[in-house]
């Protein structure tokens, strides 16, 4: 970072000392604050009496209502009569709520009687909601949608719009698979899955659905610029998107000024991460390793060398490979948002600026972005709307992840010798870190830092539309969005960065992948809206088409002379690869809304898609709803149960797709495979693969079966949902017999099963000068395999087997049984090919095939089987807010139980080869019938690989409660200020806590990511930090 | 009315049309198989296609043909116990199962061949094609697919018989077929192959020739003992124009691909394009800086070390055999200047620009291998005069003196000897042992040896049994395609 002395700087310095400062005292803060708190109590010196009666709209008394001067913690609440008395101070405000009201403000100025009215509160079941093509009033609402609004999302400094959902919405799980900056979000509604077509929801923001492929990350979108997120959970919600609704729907809609108003707005906050002890890979230190080669070199009566003969003098020395590749790192945001809105036209600008600093050495995330929203109303019939919203993101990200075959850092990183110094002693760093006995190794602390992997990515995201009011209950909107996007991903390794099994000084290489996509919406919707007496209705038709394409271009460049020019031109040589992708989309869409009286609500809906993606004989789908409600609490019956405020039961059924298998799968192309003859190149061709003309899309039928419950004037709302999903024509990558001359052909065959229950509670537990609400969420999801291809084969995943009867993606592999104690116990136990003693036992459990149940005295592939479930018997959530005067607190949890993890990072971490640094517990292992160990861990060097194969010792249970965010805030009293209108500071801790009985780093992982047979599988991530954040939040 | 204007432009600008063309879109990088299969040129590059298939069969072809017999071992790597390592081991010492790579991968190229072979053989009748160009191709197709069920035959006995394009899942699975239908099969390709093939002299070089199919034909009777069929085709061979190359070094050098010995080879071809060979760095040791002994620097120590020759085989060439430095180099000196004994092939190794990247063919057939073979099918026949005139041409060619030993049984070991060095690291070795019902004798012989030399074998290594004369099908295959019985000893 340059040296300039912006604001902006300053105001990071400053913020980065404050926050380091906040890391390191949290506690002190708390009690600054309390400080604070007693102190503005103080304020509140003279005073005056002040009396009043509170009434409702009908004239009737309430009685408890809360009368509050604001800014304090002085109130009081109302008698039976509704009448109330207080001392305030002469300027004072008094602010007058009650549950199910909307509260009101009211300036003293020397008044002695105040009486106020209450009105009903246009309340929670009044609220409109963003729903597919449209709005509702929640009330009307007949479908399963869950919404959040930028309100309760405010207080969660995050990079990612889904980190801010984690724990907030039922029947969603959100996981966090990495803590790589602006990476890693799992998102998954009720439990959906499927084998070759992802699960991922359909994200459409400001009504424009994003493509669901590499342009689909929503990463980019500015959490800041975000008004309300609706998820779209049952086919009654979902349907209208059609071939994509299958894993369900997120709308986001972005902030628009709002009628009259105008306001600045200016977010900041600062923050720092670091990496918590627990979780961190409990690696031998140099002592330990030490003593384990100088074993490992005697069990093969090898002489050991130099280095390990004396372990004892590394007490104290060594390097921690894992601690030395991290750093705390600084997170910031900046945000200014400018809203007006005046006679014709509205317009609201947010700019923002975030960078992110990974708590990996090298790792860092900026996201510059700007969003135009603008209205014009032409006259009372017509208006237009533009939008425009680019967003500029760097972000370096070294190859932190995954095995270390793969080159991951930080696997790689963990099994090196610690013996080896990542620094010399005069400060250069070494090239290698290796050993004798070890694999040559390059210096990881280099490699992180060295190798560049850097992402350029530019997004526009541009929209218009007009609405014309044909009559008073007619309307025609037209819109137009476009998305373009272009990505630069440049990658240079020198050659002091080499790999395993390639230690530097390696050939230098360097690639370049150049992204670029554009897709195009039209979108034209006819609504129609009128009321007949007591009779309500409510359509819609339209007609929307979608183009997408995106081109991509890769050179690999090689043989360059030096490492001082990084441009491909100066490479000796260079491989290029494109890749062209396109797909279009037409359809109508149709939905009737009917209520009568506001009390028996009927929808139907139907969405028709033709698709470029499937075969001439599957082109076009159908996808129908149809849901009715019924508000119970509108009948006279339930008027004689007045702790009953509200309640609707509602039910659907419908039908949604999942179309994102790519798009040319249907088709059988042609590939190259060349030959040389003579020679000269002789380029040939091969059938690709095997096409499929009947290929369509995979298709979701889901019941949906709940009710919303309020209770005690609103003061705790319930909602509870029943469904159950088939997925059906499950797109299905089925493997063939390679003899065929394929290995797998894509099949619409296989069916899923879904179902679970969907429970969230709201309550305002407390009320009045101290608030106290909570929110929780729990939600039980299953699954289970009900059909797979022609033959019910089981499909393998590279940990994980999906197999029919049982649910999807299970870990598979042998069952471990311990080691082979002694002689009498090998003589009694299976065997494998090379087993010995002190060599581990799986059990037999199978002879000639897998399942047949029938032990052979031998330990081979047949003895696998589903060794655990990756997936959550439930998963819930939870969010307190308490308020008390101008003090905000809040702390969200959310947490799984019943999921396994199989750390197979395991396989490298307790091998036993003596060729990479161990776990401690390693130093349990067997090593002579009389010193046998804990049973648990084999002999060193020989008999090895069954250790390696995939089994039951690397899963464990990974249910977890992480404290995801506690935020206190604090509002700044303005009683008199001219310019500046609101004001509010708060400090943050995210990813507080994680309790867990897992014993990798992250409960969380998924280094498979949304590939839905590969799941639970930790091959090592980058870390997830704790982050203590500072921020204010000032209005003017 | 400015308003009706503008609205009236939304609607035209939105109105995009419903055409069927703007929801068909096919890929804007590959060309449809039913649009492919017409065009000489779509058939030349579909052939192609179909050998390319071989490079699949001949990059782990060693590790079955000749580190499985007592010709070629490895550099045990005791730090590195990597499964892809260990299993290269188990197939040198007949404790490989059913998820064997190189086996699977021998299985998986073979049918890869013939699944292109078949998509060939299934269009080229119904092209409208120049009738000699459909020959041509129509017997290099018949020759690869022939070519591809002779290596399965030998090395998993019976296999399913895939003689179509396969179109739809249930196509994909068949069951095994006998051992003597496969033969059946085979000859059948391999005979319309030679009727139709061009001759070697006026085929394009590289590609198959009617003596490469004669010479198959030699095998596959040698195989079956059908000596007189033997005879016939093998005498083919010999009769269309081949000669020996004076000297036998030459025969593997890059500068004379396709030479006057040459029946077939695997083409390759150094460079960026691809297509380059590299068993030199899969056959030297496995060292840091390979510079001293390619003349290339670069590091081989994850894939090096392997099909490392036996002091069995090296102390079987006989004295004065050329042979010997042409095909093994007794150690090489690392950079310090010290000399490591550690022998290695050297056959296929010639200068070449880029580390790991040669131009080395592999020899399939040659005139030499045509020669001993038509040798030991006379021999059988007890015409051993005749057969010691063809053995003779060969140990001359390599410094030797002329044998004249007429004894049935002891020639037969002195061919079977002069194979083995002539030969040597051509992937003949093993088929060899089990053709002539060697394998278990020597083998076993062998596995003694390899014992006392090396103390990391276990017990259960080198237990070689009936069984273990042909491969196991792979696991996942049997997985896949219950129709399939999985060879006996390897459940």
């Amino acid at each position: 970072m340059k040296k300039n002395n912006t604001p902006v700087k300053i105001l990071c310095y400053a913020g980065s000392k404050a926050t380091k400062w906040l890391a390191k005292n949290s506690t002190y803060l708390i009690f600054i604050f309390l400080i604070f708190l007693f102190s503005s109590v103080k304020l509140i010196a003279q005073t005056n009496q002040v009396t009043g009666i509170v009434k409702d709209e009908k004239g009737k008394a309430i009685e408890g209502a809360s009368v509050l001067v604001k800014g304090s913690a002085t109130g009081t609440p109302t008698a039976a009569d509704g009448s109330f008395t207080i001392s305030v101070i002469d300027n004072a405000i008094l602010v007058f709520t009650y549950a199910g009201m909307e509260p009101k403000e009211v300036s003293v100025k020397g008044k002695s009687i105040i009486d106020v009215l209450l009105s009903q509160q246009a309340s929670a079941m009044s609220d409109v909601v963003i729903v597919a093509y449209g709005t509702q009033s929640k009330r009307a609402v007949t479908g399963a949608i869950q919404t959040l609004n930028a309100k309760e999302l405010e207080n969660l400094p995050v990079t990612q719009v889904t980190q801010q959902l984690q724990g907030k919405l039922a029947g969603v799980q959100i996981t966090q698979s990495t803590g790589k900056p602006g990476q890693g979000m799992d998102i998954r509604i009720r439990g959906q899955s499927s084998i070759s077509a992802g699960y991922q929801p359909l994200y459409v923001i400001d009504g424009f659905p994003l493509d669901q492929g590499q342009g689909s990350d929503i990463n980019n979108i500015n959490p800041d610029d975000i008004e309300s997120i609706s998820v779209l959970k049952d086919a009654a919600a979902s349907s209208l998107y059609g071939s994509r609704a299958a894993a369900g729907v997120v709308l986001i809609t972005t902030k628009h000024a709002k009628a009259g108003k105008s306001s600045i707005n200016i977010n900041s906050y600062y923050g720092m991460q670091k990496v918590p002890q627990k979780g961190r890979p409990p690696m031998m230190n140099g002592v330990e390793f030490a003593q384990f080669e100088q074993d490992v070199f005697k069990a093969q009566n090898l002489p050991v060398p130099a280095d390990y003969q004396n372990p004892s003098q590394y007490a104290g020395k060594g390097t921690d490979w894992y601690n030395i590749l991290l750093r705390n790192a600084p997170i910031q945001n900046y945000s200014l948002t400018l809203s007006s809105s005046k006679d014709k036209f509205s317009s609201t600008v947010i700019g923002s600026f975030f960078n992110q600093d990974g708590i990996l050495l090298n790792s860092n995330f900026k996201r510059y972005s700007l969003r135009i929203n603008t209205e014009y109303k032409a006259n009372d019939r017509l208006r237009f709307g533009f939008t425009a919203a680019p967003t500029y993101t760097i972000n370096s990200s070294p190859n932190s992840d995954g095995l270390l075959w793969s080159g991951g850092i930080i696997q790689s990183a963990i099994l090196t010798s610690p013996l080896a110094p990542y620094k010399n002693a005069d400060g250069t760093l070494p090239l290698n870190a290796t050993g004798p006995g070890l694999f040559p190794n390059p210096n990881w602390y280099n490699v992180v830092q060295q190798a560049s992997n850097v992402s350029n990515n530019t997004r526009l995201l541009a929209s218009t539309f007009g609405e014309l009011e044909i009559t008073k209950d007619l309307k025609f909107k037209s819109s137009i969005g476009i998305d373009l996007g272009s990505n630069l991903y440049k990658q240079f390794n020198p050659s002091s960065v080499g790999g395993i099994f390639n230690p530097p000084p390696t050939q230098t290489n360097a690639t370049q992948n150049n992204y670029s996509n554009y897709q195009w919406t039209i979108e034209n919707l006819l609504t129609y809206n009128k009321s007949f007496g007591k009779h309500n209705i409510d359509v819609l038709a339209g007609y929307t088409s979608q183009r997408f394409k995106s081109n991509f271009n890769s050179i690999y460049a090689y043989n360059f002379p030096d490492d001082r020019i990084q441009t491909l031109n100066v490479a000796g040589n260079s491989k290029v690869n494109s890749d062209i992708q396109s797909w279009t989309l037409a359809s109508v869409v149709g939905r009737i809304n009917y209520n009568y009286n506001q009390k028996y609500f009927v929808s139907g809906g139907i969405r028709r898609d033709g698709s470029s993606r499937f075969a001439p004989n599957t082109k076009y789908g159908n996808f129908p709803y149809v849901s009715a409600g019924w508000i119970l609490s509108e009948e006279n019956f339930m008027k004689n149960i007045p702790v009953v405020s509200f309640i609707k039961i509602r039910g659907s059924c419908g039908l949604g797709g999942n179309n994102n298998i790519g798009n040319y799968n249907y088709y059988a192309g042609m590939s190259a495979s060349n030959y040389t003859l003579n020679g000269a190149l002789a380029p040939g061709k091969v059938i690709g693969n095997l096409g499929n003309n009947n290929l369509s899309w995979e298709k979701t039928s889901q019941l949906d079966i709940g009710f919303d419950l309020s209770i005690l004037k609103g003061r705790v709302s319930f909602t509870y949902d029943y469904y159950s999903k088939i997925t059906s024509g499950l797109l299905f990558n089925v493997a063939v017999p390679r003899a065929s001359g394929y290995s797998n052909i894509l099949v619409n065959l296989g069916q899923f099963n879904y179902w679970g229950h969907e429970f969230s509670i709201s309550s305002q537990n407390i009320v009045g000068a101290l608030k106290w609400n909570t929110d929780f969420n729990i939600s039980f999801n299953k699954n289970k395999v009900v059909k797979l291809g022609s033959t019910d084969a089981p499909i393998y995943g590279d940990y994980n087997i999906t197999q029919v009867g049982q649910p999807i993606a299970q870990f598979y592999g042998y069952v471990f049984d311990g080691v082979y104690i002694n002689q009498a116990d090998f003589n009694k136990s299976p065997h494998a090919n090379d087993s010995q003693v002190g060599t581990v036992k799986m059990k037999d459990l199978n002879g000639a095939a897998v399942g047949d149940g029938k032990p052979n005295g031998k330990i081979d592939a047949n003895d696998q089987k589903a060794i655990g479930n990756p997936a959550p018997k439930f998963i819930f959530g939870i969010t307190n807010t308490v308020s008390f005067m101008n003090f905000d607190f809040t702390v969200v949890a959310a947490g799984e139980y019943g999921n396994h993890v199989m750390n197979a990072t395991q396989e490298y971490t307790q091998n036993m080869d003596g060729v990479f640094n161990v776990t401690k517990d390693v130093a349990n292992r067997w090593k002579s019938e009389q010193d046998p160990g804990d049973g648990i861990h084999p002999r060193v060097v020989v008999g090895t690989p069954l250790a390696r194969f995939h089994n039951s010792r690397w899963v464990s249970d990974a249910s977890y409660l992480t404290i995801k965010n506690i935020a206190l805030g604090y509002t700044i009293p303005l009683h008199n200020a001219k310019y500046i209108h609101s004001a509010r500071v708060y400090g943050s801790i995210q990813q507080a806590f994680v309790f867990t009985s897992y014993n990798g780093a992250n409960p969380e992982v998924n280094n498979y990511g949304g590939n839905p047979i590969n799941q639970g599988i930790d091959l090592t991530t980058f870390p997830i930090p704790r982050t203590f954040t500072f921020g204010v939040n000032i209005g003017l | 009315m400015k308003l009706k204007i503008i609205t009236a432009g939304f609607l035209l600008l939105t109105a995009v049309s419903c055409k069927k063309s703007f929801l068909d879109l096919p890929p804007e990088t590959s060309i449809s198989s039913t649009s492919f299969f017409k065009t000489t040129n779509d058939f030349t590059q579909a052939i192609n296609g179909v050998y390319a298939g071989l490079r699949g069969l001949y990059e782990t072809g060693y590790v079955m043909g000749e580190m499985r017999s007592d010709n070629a071992y490895l550099v045990y790597k005791s730090n590195d116990r990597g499964n892809q390592n260990i299993t290269k081991e188990q197939v040198a010492s007949f404790t490989d199962d059913a998820q064997n790579p190189y086996s699977n991968s021998k299985y998986y190229s073979c049918y890869n061949i013939i699944s292109r072979a078949n998509a060939v053989l299934g269009t080229i009748d119904a092209a409208q094609l120049d009738e000699a160009f459909k020959k041509n191709i129509k017997g290099q197709a018949e020759f690869l697919r022939a070519f591809a069920y002779f290596e399965l035959v030998q090395y998993f006995g019976s296999v399913p018989l895939y003689l179509q394009v396969v179109a739809t899942q249930a196509a994909a699975s068949l069951p095994q077929s006998s051992v003597a239908d496969v033969y059946k099969q085979i000859i059948r390709d391999a005979t319309d192959a030679a009727a139709i093939l061009p001759a070697p002299s006026v085929q394009v070089k590289g590609a198959v020739s009617s003596g490469s199919a004669y010479m198959l034909l030699g095998y596959v009777h040698m195989t079956l003992k059908n000596y007189p069929a033997a005879e016939t085709v093998l005498k083919s061979v010999t009769g269309l124009g081949y000669s020996l190359m004076g000297n036998y070094a030459d025969i593997f050098n890059p500068a004379n691909k396709n030479n006057t010995e040459s029946i077939f080879e695997v083409q390759y071809m150094q460079g960026a394009s691809s297509v380059q060979s590299d068993f030199a760095y899969m056959f030297i040791p496995a060292v840091t800086d390979t510079k001293p002994i390619t003349g290339v620097a670069g590091n081989n120590q994850t894939f090096g070390g392997w099909n490392t020759p036996t002091a069995d085989l090296i102390a079987a060439y006989e004295t004065g055999d050329k042979r010997k430095n042409a095909s093994i180099a007794m150690g090489y000196t690392d950079g310090s200047g010290t000399f490591i004994p550690q022998p290695y092939i050297i056959k296929y190794l010639h200068p070449h620009a880029v580390f790991n990247n040669t131009d080395d063919d592999w020899p399939v057939y040659r005139l030499a291998d045509a020669l001993l073979l038509l040798a030991e099918c006379l021999n059988e026949e007890n015409k051993a005069a005749d057969a010691l005139t063809l053995l003779n041409q060969v140990r001359i060619r390599a410094g030797l003196t002329s044998s004249a030993v007429t004894d049935q049984g002891q020639l037969r070991d002195i061919i079977a000897h002069e194979r083995r060095v002539e030969l040597a690291f051509e992937n003949h070795r093993w088929l060899d042992l089990v053709r002539t019902g060697k394998a278990l004798t020597i083998m076993n012989a062998f596995g003694v040896l390899q014992k006392q030399t090396y103390s990391y074998l276990l017990p259960n290594t080198y237990n070689v049994t009936v069984n273990r004369l042909i491969f196991p099908i792979p696991f996942d295959e049997i997985v896949l395609n219950p129709k399939l019985i999985q060879n006996p000893g390897y459940n």
